[in-house]
């Protein structure tokens, strides 16, 4: 079990990472999500011990990662943002390298290297030296480095940047196999990605936590109300007002016009049952329903919501940058001047 | 540990790094040792290795930083040092293991030079009492060097300008020497004893001459020991502040 407890790290005056608090239990795939700069690489560096925190514990197993470091890296395998692999090396001996430095023991070696080889399909590249692969490869190979040793864990920093679509649906192939035997806490900041390995996700903006929860509980929480998509033959105005008339209807979040007399509205509603009342008021009224569906929102409507920013600049604050904008440019217009005319001078 | 080590060492020998500054040393040292052999008379003292060490280390000196350059520098660079970082093993015990394969490289250079010594030991005779003890001081001042080189390459993540600060750094040992003996320096006589006890070159000397003394052996330890220690320091520091 991984137990992440208020969590901070510092860059100077810089917040990269503010008071986050998550537990991750064991076989569990956890997906950190997050846009580019959310501090899922520092929170991840801290997890492994990489990087010391400014506040907050990681305990690993029970063990804290400040006071009993080498416990808890004997139990982690990490593959970070750029993969640690010496150019100058050759894929086979780098692996077995890399198990002397994790601790594996000499006659185990051979037999790790090779499987972890094999799971990540790098067996057929092993004599070649490191330097002289595509990044696809390398970034196989840096995951092949963190699978030695047989950790419990496995910490993995956007494990399919690099990748093709193939070798993407590979590696998420494999980090569900793994999910059999390891916990695993993976960042990406593709939704795709998560909804197709994990079932729990944390989402993290600016440092700091947004959401943890399940991905079904996510996306029921967005969608709290039903959302109807109707499909109606009718005159618009009179198709709107008479939905706009139902009780329990919220709001008419969309209307477009389709073809002649046939409308499309997306329609928000308090409660399931409304959806009745709807299609007899519009039925009674000569217009016909041709289709209706309940919308879902999905992880990315999640994603988007909570990872917006959170505050808008005022009109004060827009007036101010524009006048410090103008301010710089005139600056700089007089020294290009000045510059000009200095240069003509020293001319004649 | 002794993973990281062996693969320290490997990585010398599979690019022409180690190749290329043994060859140069080797061409030094030749040099030197023709120099001398050759404005050799039948009046002066006997022919001894110490003065081919003692002139030889004033320019080999400047290849230590060669060696050392890559050593924390080039990790930082090509991002590798999240392998250890991340590993079950302590900063201490990667700078040991960085240090000591340095100075096997080095160990190896030295052996490579006692085809000199033969050469002398054919033609001639050699003082074998002597001959250790020169090699000994050489061996230890250059354990220095090397603690200091990699001193240099763990503060930037530039291998050039860790070579160049390494060179800075040389220059500085070899001149606390000499300002150590001028005039103001001999003026102020706390000052001339601070630099004196400092000067890495007195002591050598003393070794190239072939005088074994144990305390100046504990003083190049020591500081080698003591750069090591503020290379750990510098390394657990940027872990702090790194991105």
């Amino acid at each position: 079990m991984v137990e992440i407890k208020n969590l901070t790290k510092f860059y100077g005056a810089h917040p990269a990472v503010q008071d986050i608090s998550f537990t991750v239990g064991d076989r569990e795939v956890l997906g950190f999500l997050g846009p580019n700069g959310a501090g899922k690489s520092t929170t991840m560096n801290m997890i492994t011990g990489c990087l010391p925190s400014s506040a907050g514990t990681v305990l690993v197993d029970g063990y804290d990662i400040e006071k009993q470091p080498l416990e808890v890296k004997r139990r982690i395998g990490y593959l970070p943002e750029l993969p640690p692999v010496y150019p100058d090396m050759r894929v086979r001996e780098y692996l077995t390298f890399a198990a002397g430095l994790k601790g594996v023991p000499r006659p185990d070696r051979k037999k790790q290297v090779e499987r972890a080889m094999e799971r990540l399909s790098i067996t057929d590249v092993q004599k070649r030296v490191i330097g002289n692969l595509s990044k696809g490869y390398r970034q196989r190979v840096g995951f092949a480095q963190a699978l030695l040793g047989d950790p419990k864990f496995l910490i993995l920093d956007e494990p399919t940047v690099g990748l093709d679509p193939k070798q993407v649906m590979e590696v998420r192939g494999l980090i569900r196999d793994l999910a059999k035997e390891h916990t695993i806490i993976f960042s990406t900041h593709i939704l795709a990605e998560v909804t197709a390995v994990c079932e729990r996700v944390v989402i993290i903006s600016k440092g700091q936590i947004r959401a943890v929860d399940t991905i079904a509980n996510l996306e029921r929480s967005v969608s709290a109300d039903t959302v109807l998509k109707l499909r109606v033959e009718g005159e618009l105005t009179k198709v709107t007002r008479l939905i706009q008339g139902i009780e329990g209807v919220k709001e008419i979040r969309e209307a477009e016009i389709e073809s002649d007399g046939i409308n499309i509205f997306t329609v928000a509603l308090e409660s399931e049952e409304v959806r009745k009342a709807i299609v007899t008021t519009l039925v009674s009224n000569d217009c016909m329903v041709l289709e209706i569906n309940t919308l879902h929102a999905n992880l990315e409507e999640v994603f988007v919501r909570l990872t917006a920013p959170t505050r808008t600049q005022t009109r004060e604050e827009a007036f101010e940058e524009l006048g410090r904008k103008l301010e710089a440019d005139r600056a700089a217009e007089l020294a290009e001047e000045n510059d000009r005319d200095g240069g003509e001078e020293a001319d004649s | 540990m002794f993973s990281l080590y062996k693969k320290e060492v490997q990585s010398y020998f599979y690019s022409p790094f180690a190749y290329i500054v043994s060859a140069l040393f080797l061409l030094v040292f030749s040099l030197s040792f023709f120099y001398i052999v050759s404005t050799m008379k039948d009046s002066t003292v006997r022919f001894s290795f110490a003065s081919v060490f003692y002139d030889n280390f004033f320019y080999f000196i400047f290849m230590i930083p060669l060696l050392t350059m890559r050593t924390f520098a080039e990790e930082r660079k090509s991002h590798t040092e999240t392998l250890w970082l991340s590993a079950p093993i302590t900063v201490p015990q990667v700078v040991i293991a960085k240090f000591l394969a340095v100075a096997t490289v080095y160990l190896l250079m030295c052996a490579l030079s006692l085809v000199f010594p033969l050469i002398a030991w054919i033609k001639g005779s050699v003082i074998v009492s002597g001959l250790i003890c020169g090699y000994a001081g050489f061996f230890f001042w250059g354990l220095v060097c090397i603690a200091v080189g990699i001193l240099c390459s763990a503060l930037t993540d530039s291998p050039i300008l860790a070579a160049v600060l390494g060179e800075a750094a040389m220059i500085v040992l070899l001149f606390i020497d000499i300002i150590s003996r001028t005039e103001f320096a001999k003026a102020n006589l706390t000052l001339y004893n601070i630099l004196a006890w400092f000067s890495l070159q007195n002591r050598f000397a003393g070794f190239a001459q072939g005088f074994f003394s144990v305390a100046d052996l504990v003083y190049f330890i020591t500081i080698s020991l003591v750069v090591l220690v503020w290379t750990v320091i510098v390394i657990e520091k940027r872990r702090w502040s790194r991105g």
